[in-house]
């Protein structure tokens, strides 16, 4: 039996660790553990409501945009107060290129290279590479030339001997096997990846005003003016701006990106057998395609023990079962509190002990829905939608198992219920929103045409106590804020992330979190190098520390790895 | 591919979470400095919070970067410290379990192989000492911004940008500080104000609260 803790221990602040009991070369058990306080929460209270998306946003500096969005949400369900559909779009585009800029870097820069080993692609045949992504693909950066520009600079890195940031990768493992010419086409795409990342970048500038931090959200709508006979508002050009950006962005998510998941997903079969772990799905509905938000182009709902025909929608965001089910525990976090807790009545009072694994062990609370744990994120999405019939999701969804039966593997909706099934669910997550960003963009610039030039109902507040839950279907899954105003002012705020509902820690009674049943029965070939137990902690794409950072100028190791 | 605008000729950008006491220094730094300083049109100076591997767009293209960071170094909290890319390279590779772990190596080291990398970059770097939600910056950190303020200008003028005090020093959108510390007094020469943006007065006067005092500029 060995033990194995990740732990990243030079941080200032702490972020994820992951703990793993191995033995017979897989995982026994496990323990998910965030090392810092978050306690975020604490710093709206007493602030006025109209401000709280200021703050909320710097919640975490790589999803700032999903907190401002939530607590925006949050205190307009309070006041019942109805944004303009101009305002309404405007949030969705900017959500939209957020989530796919969020994801594509997720695939490439975060979680590629526990697939890819680069250390081969000096031995690729560039002309071959180019013939297999060609057959698949009409990407212009697949060209033979483009391909073999990319291994000379790879080739330049291996032979230099100094592989700089790549050093950290496990190249060589056993559980590496793409083809040198898969490993060159995705390290190729890695690299064109950062040119997407700038258009979606400029998108969320031309809305929001400023990036990172958007600027242009206020409680009641946008505070974009429209105006088309304006050069200094929003006007035709920059509606055309904004269109060209997003048919540009299109062409990296559906012909790099989701074709890249298929090759991954068809060389890893076996992936589709590990990692699946709570195997009950949450997933809110959003992007609304009107003011009211009634109708919405991505379904929510909730999906239990696995059982896809269990699937319960999840209509609108007034929807009461949420508001009801969802409740937080503590007792393995370090917080005082006992019992479940719904997040209005919520308290975040530390009560810090060691790392105990039969105790307390964690900075994250155990959300529950129902009094189970819940798995969130793009999987979740894709369930519900494929479950419930969305035409949408069912197009991309079968056209991936297509691409993926063309090499010969055979993978259903049920497989997807694994760690490969998250990544392949994040791709076809995007597909879908490179889709609906331009239908957005159409509503938008439909209704602007027709006249409608307004983006902001401003907020009333009355002199009672008044609850609101704001919902958003972020990158990484189900965000809720819940929020008590009293005369305009935050009495209580609660986030729940997330990452605080696939990293949980275990419950009252027991019942691990996500990423800790999902690790259980993982693969360890080599307890020294755990590649397999990243990947699968990688297939959630943590989101741990919601914006704690330090520069490490030390030179000494960001993580551990520890063999105990 | 469209390029939006010309490459500014340096871009002064602050790293950290302003809502993180001494992880502040960055946003803060670059703030005070921008109140303090007339530079020419072709300086950048932004905020960009803690990006993490989101940094490599705001890098992309540029000619000379300055950061302004907290860093993790031996030696006294309120030390500053400037760096040049080739101390940084000299860093161990590292294990990335989260995308938030900070991005700066892996973004320069992605732009550097696609040919878009910053052409010079210097690191300001202070060492902070208590990094905790909500603290606002320590006494030791209040002393390091004047430093670092002076090594961005003497950066600058290095480099023959235009760069110097304003006649008349602009009110600093502290926006995340309720109490502006005693820093803008001794510092800067100016009152300190509560609550620097004034969120509530604008509201009350019909209009909407952002960092940017209620513009949003394209």
């Amino acid at each position: 039996m060995a033990r194995i803790s990740i732990d990243p221990i030079t941080r200032i602040e702490g972020h994820l660790r992951i703990d793993v009991e191995v033995d017979s070369g897989s995982v026994q058990k496990a323990w998910a553990s965030c090392t810092m306080w978050r306690g975020i929460e604490t710093i709206l209270k007493g602030r006025d409501a109209r401000e709280g998306w200021l703050f909320a946003q710097r919640f975490c500096g790589v999803c700032t945009t999903v907190h401002a969005m939530a607590s925006v949400r949050a205190v307009e369900d309070a006041l019942q107060l109805e944004i303009p559909p101009n305002a309404q779009y405007i949030r969705n585009l900017i959500l939209i290129a957020h989530a796919l800029h969020d994801h594509i870097v997720h695939f490439y820069h975060l979680s590629a290279l526990d697939w890819v080993d680069i250390t081969t692609i000096p031995k690729a045949n560039p002309a071959r590479a180019a013939a297999i992504a060609d057959g698949v693909s009409s990407w212009p950066g697949n060209s033979h030339r483009e391909l073999e520009a990319v291994q000379n600079k790879v080739k330049g890195l291996v032979g230099s001997g100094q592989l700089g940031i790549f050093a950290h990768g496990y190249w060589g493992h056993p559980a590496m096997r793409l083809s040198p010419e898969i490993n060159l086409i995705l390290f190729a795409h890695y690299l064109q990846a950062l040119e997407f990342q700038r258009k979606a970048c400029q998108v969320v500038g031309i809305l929001g005003g400023k990036t990172p931090h958007i600027q242009n959200l206020a409680v009641g709508g946008v505070m974009n003016a429209i105006n088309l006979n304006s050069l200094a508002t929003m006007n035709m050009d920059r509606l055309g701006m904004l269109q060209s950006l997003l048919q540009e962005m299109m062409p990296f998510v559906e012909q790099a990106y989701f074709v890249d998941a298929c090759f991954l997903a068809a060389s890893y079969p076996e992936w589709f057998r590990y990692g699946r772990g709570v195997a009950n799905y949450l997933a809110v509905p959003d992007l609304p395609v009107d003011g009211k938000a009634t109708r919405f182009d991505l379904p929510g709902g909730v999906i239990t023990n696995g059982n896809l025909s269990s699937v319960r929608p999840i209509n609108d965001w007034h929807d009461q079962a949420i508001r009801g089910a969802v409740a937080e525990d503590v007792t393995h976090a370090w917080y005082q509190g006992k019992g479940l807790q719904p997040p209005w009545q919520g308290k975040t009072d530390p009560d810090y002990t060691d790392f105990r694994e039969n105790g307390k062990y964690s900075w994250v609370k155990a959300p529950r829905y129902d009094g189970a744990p819940m798995q969130v994120g793009p999987l979740s999405n894709i369930l519900v939608g494929y479950a419930s019939g969305h035409a949408l999701t069912r197009k991309w969804t079968d056209l991936a198992f297509k691409q993926i039966a063309a090499s010969g593997a055979h993978i259903t909706i049920n497989d997807m219920q694994s760690t490969m099934g998250r990544y392949l669910a994040r791709a076809i997550r995007s597909a879908m929103l490179s889709e609906l960003a331009l239908q957005h963009w159409q509503l938008l610039s439909d209704n602007i045409l027709k006249g409608d030039e307004a983006t902001y109902n401003p907020p009333v507040f009355p002199q009672q106590e008044i609850v609101g839950a704001g919902l958003h279907e972020a990158p990484r899954g189900t965000l809720s804020h819940w929020v008590v105003i009293d005369k305009g002012t935050f009495s209580n705020y609660q986030a729940v992330v997330p990452t605080t509902w696939n990293a949980s820690p275990r419950d009252e009674k027991g019942a691990p979190g996500p990423y800790e049943s999902s690790l259980v029965g993982n693969p360890v070939a080599n307890a020294e190098s755990p590649l397999e137990v990243l990947r699968t902690v990688h297939s959630f794409d943590p989101c741990m520390a919601c914006a704690c950072h330090t520069l490490d100028a030390s030179g000494r190791r960001i993580a551990q790895v520890k063999v105990l | 591919m469209r390029q939006s605008t010309i490459a500014p000729r340096a871009s002064v950008f602050g790293l950290g979470n302003v809502l993180l006491g001494d992880d502040a220094f960055g946003p803060f730094t670059i703030e005070i400095f921008r109140s303090q300083f007339q530079c020419g049109p072709a300086i950048e100076i932004m905020d960009l919070g803690t990006p993490g591997l989101d940094l490599a767009p705001y890098l992309y293209g540029r000619n000379f970067v300055i950061l302004v960071d907290s860093v993790k170094a031996d030696g006294e909290p309120g030390t500053v410290r400037v760096y040049r890319e080739s101390d940084l390279s000299e860093c161990a590779a590292q294990l990335r379990v989260t995308d938030h772990d900070p991005g700066l190596l892996e973004s320069i080291a992605h732009l550097r192989l696609l040919g878009h990398a910053p052409v010079e970059l210097a690191i300001i770097g202070v060492i902070p000492e208590s990094c905790l939600f909500g603290a606002g910056l320590s006494s030791k950190i209040d002393a390091a911004v004047a430093v670092a303020m002076d090594q961005i200008v003497r950066i600058l003028i290095e480099q023959g940008v235009d760069c110097k005090p304003r006649s008349q020093p602009l009110r600093p959108k502290l926006w995340w500080n309720p109490i502006a510390p005693s820093i803008l007094e001794s510092l800067v020469g100016c009152t300190p104000v509560r609550d620097s943006l004034r969120l509530v007065d604008r509201y009350e006067n019909g209009k909407h609260g952002n960092e940017n005092g209620g513009a949003i500029s394209f």
